[in-house]
């Protein structure tokens, strides 16, 4: 792994910017379903648009859009493009 | 030969792909379609006649896999591998191929005849994105159909190529995963092949590396040492790939997925932005979109009642004579009076309920097919979060505005028991249209519509409140939202009507009888004279507590069947609509808060009691009406304050 680039939770990434998921801390249900969806490490995923008042995300992966619960952004680290 | 001319096929893909749309174009039934995931709820069955065969169709739920986590999830598996259908259908949105993929390679791994529908080619297109299906055919080995389901187009071909397909013999070459994780697979399906089970050995391997609950069980039954290497497989993988093997598979899939979708499509890059992508992008900003969501909904709410006021005037000076006429025609007998009480128990139907119900529903859905009732979800999840549910909740909300039967229905597209009870109690709270009725006639009405828009606001305070309340009692973590978002629509009128005159027809169907039927009940007693002696028995709480007239003691009884009855009746044992002539002010806002809480009606309360049994079901109703009559009391002795 490229120690120069950024990690972040994929909450804190700035709206338009795109990170790839380095790893997801969740438990065993949580990381098949979202595996299932196409979301796992390695994964490109770009933040479309936060709400504010702690509300969810938007997100874009493999070209469809999702929406992703904010406690689940938080549990996402992703590493900045 | 004609006997055995018969074909079952399977429409199955992830939600909103268009299955229920394709289904009724084949079967010419009619299932509920709209502009979000997660509608299809059970398994619906139709029948095709085409070209001398008998087609059984069957539209299954939107499911984004094949593993247990859902009960949709396991209704939609089971169907395939026990059923056997002839033909699998799997319907792909285009817009979104990469991630239906990883669904059809599951598909592929069952090892059952499978056609793929390209499905939504026409949006993929004004997107800039093109399929090379051809291609796609030849790397899955099955064949690919683009279609247009909206507009019917490519649906006969499915039908053509279905029918070849069972004609002929068919030969699996299922696409094949990485050397490593297939060599897995291959070692272990050698020990699955002799055991007694109705699935396919590959499957079953890929299965135990997934650690499937229902396999391990059944393999467990069987034969507990295949076990044995499975677990030594798993652990093999999970040393090579630092995570759990059943997210290693999946990551197969979304590996050869992503390989597949490089190969077949071609993205010609944005020119503009179209009208819907700058529609999303306001409706969902950070504060425009709420302020956008206020609009919308207070649009909504203002133009059904202005429109059924109008509406209801004009009915009301169309109905002016007809008791008149109907006296000096059939005169003043017993069963005149029982005959006129079923006319005038649905001239008040009409007159009263249909004004408002009518442009409800074509609003509803026109938001529905629109897709923005996925942007409400998005918006609200964290208001929802405070309930102890997600903004997947929302959705049924809305729904349950219209009716609350399909509002509780639709809660099953919340991941857990504990949300799926949670959400639907609430959604038993939310004004259904005909509650709707009832405000905006009564309180909208006379009152004035501030007054209306007060009491929606009262009922989303003590929805929140019972949420709140609720989540706690229950307790339990909320799941996590994850909810896929539909693009944008253009509403297709079509559809608007076609789904706008369900719902009328139901009231045709099922509401005029119910109303005949009460409405001659209710007259009944009167005339027999048994009136003053129910009404009496309910005082204490109709007059004394809630300072309502007797009378409606045993409309609230009655409401119960159907809650637009409540009014309706009324008119039609006053013999009028004027309602103002007989309550007053208070009166009218304490009667529409009694009817917005005090139970669901007896069809909510059936969809109550099959998902959750007749306790929890029960419980509601009696907590319901307590509360009901509890807090209208409250409010009418807050309004003597005020008025
Ligand atoms: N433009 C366009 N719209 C389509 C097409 N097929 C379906 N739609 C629309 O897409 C939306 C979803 O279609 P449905 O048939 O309800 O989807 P479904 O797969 O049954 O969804 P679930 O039951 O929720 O899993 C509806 O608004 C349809 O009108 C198509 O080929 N082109």
């Amino acid at each position: 792994m490229n120690k120069d680039k950024e990690q972040v939770r994929l909450l804190d990434l700035e709206d338009g910017r795109t990170g790839i998921i380095i790893s997801i801390t969740g438990g065993k249900m949580l990381t098949k379903r979202l595996a299932d969806l196409g979301l796992s490490t390695g994964t490109k995923i770009k933040i479309l648009r936060k709400t504010p008042f702690s509300g969810p995300v938007q997100v874009e992966v493999r070209s469809s859009k999702l929406v992703l619960g904010r406690g689940l952004a938080y549990k996402i680290m992703v590493e900045i493009q | 030969m004609t006997e055995g001319k018969k074909i079952n096929i399977v429409l199955a893909g992830q939600g909103n792909a268009g299955k229920s749309t394709i289904f009724n174009y084949l079967t010419g039934l009619h299932q509920h379609t709209g502009n979000w995931a997660g509608k299809t709820i059970e398994k619906f069955e139709g029948t095709l006649y085409y070209k001398g065969y008998t087609i059984d169709v069957f539209d299954l739920p939107g499911i984004y896999s094949l593993t247990t986590y859902s009960v949709e999830e396991v209704i939609s598996r089971e169907y395939i591998i026990k059923q056997k259908p002839d033909v699998v259908i799997n319907i792909i949105d285009s817009t979104n191929l990469e991630r239906n993929l990883i669904f059809t390679l599951q598909l592929l791994e069952l090892e059952c005849p499978v056609i793929l529908a390209l499905n939504m080619v026409d949006l993929a297109l004004k997107k800039g994105i093109t399929i090379d299906s051809a291609k796609l055919q030849k790397i899955i080995n099955a064949p690919v159909i683009p279609t247009i389901a909206s507009r019917g187009s490519g649906l006969t071909d499915i039908i053509d190529k279905a029918i070849e397909l069972k004609e002929g013999k068919t030969e699996y070459r299922v696409p094949r995963y990485g050397k490593e994780i297939e060599s897995r697979i291959e070692d272990l399906s050698q020990y699955v092949k002799d055991v007694d089970l109705p699935y396919p050995s590959r499957w079953i391997a890929i299965k135990l590396l997934e650690k499937d609950r229902d396999i391990v069980t059944n393999i467990r039954g069987k034969d507990p040492r295949i076990l044995k290497e499975a677990g030594e497989a798993i652990y093999r993988l999970e040393e090579i790939h630092g995570h759990d093997s059943s997210v290693v598979i999946s990551d197969e899939r979304t590996l050869l997925a992503s390989h597949i979708t490089r190969e077949i499509v071609n993205i010609r890059p944005h020119r503009k932005l179209s009208l819907n992508e700058k529609l999303e992008i306001i409706t969902t900003h950070k504060i425009i979109g709420y302020f956008i969501m206020i609009l919308i909904l207070g649009a909504m709410f203002v133009g059904v009642f202005s429109f059924g006021n109008w509406l209801s005037s004009l009915f009301e000076s169309v109905f002016q004579n007809w008791h008149e006429w109907w006296n000096n025609e059939l005169g003043t007998t017993l069963t005149a009076a029982l005959g006129w009480a079923a006319v005038e128990s649905v001239l008040a139907l009409v007159q009263i309920a249909l004004p408002y119900i009518l442009p409800f529903y074509i609003l509803l859905y026109i938001l529905e097919d629109w897709g923005y009732i996925a942007r409400i979800s998005f918006l609200m999840d964290n208001f929802m979060h405070k309930m102890g549910i997600h903004g997947k909740g929302c959705i049924s909300f809305i729904i349950g505005l219209g009716c609350n039967v399909p509002g509780c229905l639709s809660c099953r597209i919340m991941e857990s028991k504990r949300e799926r009870f949670i959400t639907a109690v609430l959604v038993t709270l939310v004004p259904c249209s005909a509650v709707s009725v009832i405000i905006f006639g009564l309180v909208g009405k006379y009152v004035g519509l501030l007054w209306a828009l007060g009491l929606y606001l009262f009922a989303m305070i003590v929805i929140f409140l019972t949420g709140k309340l609720s989540s706690k009692f229950i307790g339990g973590e909320p799941v996590e939202l994850i909810m896929p978002m539909p693009d944008y629509k253009t509403p297709n009128l079509k559809t608007i009507l076609y789904e706008t005159w369900d719902a009328l027809k139901e009231f045709i169907y099922i509401a005029a009888p119910i109303v005949i039927i009460s409405g001659v009940f209710i007259q009944a007693i009167n005339l027999a004279g048994w009136m003053p002696a129910i009404s009496s028995f309910l005082s204490p709480v109709t007059e004394k507590w809630l300072g309502l007239p007797a009378v409606t003691g045993i409309l609230l009884i009655f409401g119960i069947l159907r809650k637009e009855l409540i009014l309706v009746m009324l008119a039609a044992y006053l013999g009028t609509t004027s309602f103002i002539d007989v309550l007053s002010p208070q009166q009218m806002i304490t009667l529409s808060v009694v009817s917005m809480f005090y139970v669901p009606c007896v069809a909510t309360i059936s969809v109550l009691w099959k998902d959750f049994g007749w306790k929890k079901a029960m419980a509601v109703c009696i907590l319901e009406i307590l509360f009901a009559i509890a807090i209208a009391g409250i409010v009418k002795r807050a309004l003597d304050l005020v008025f």
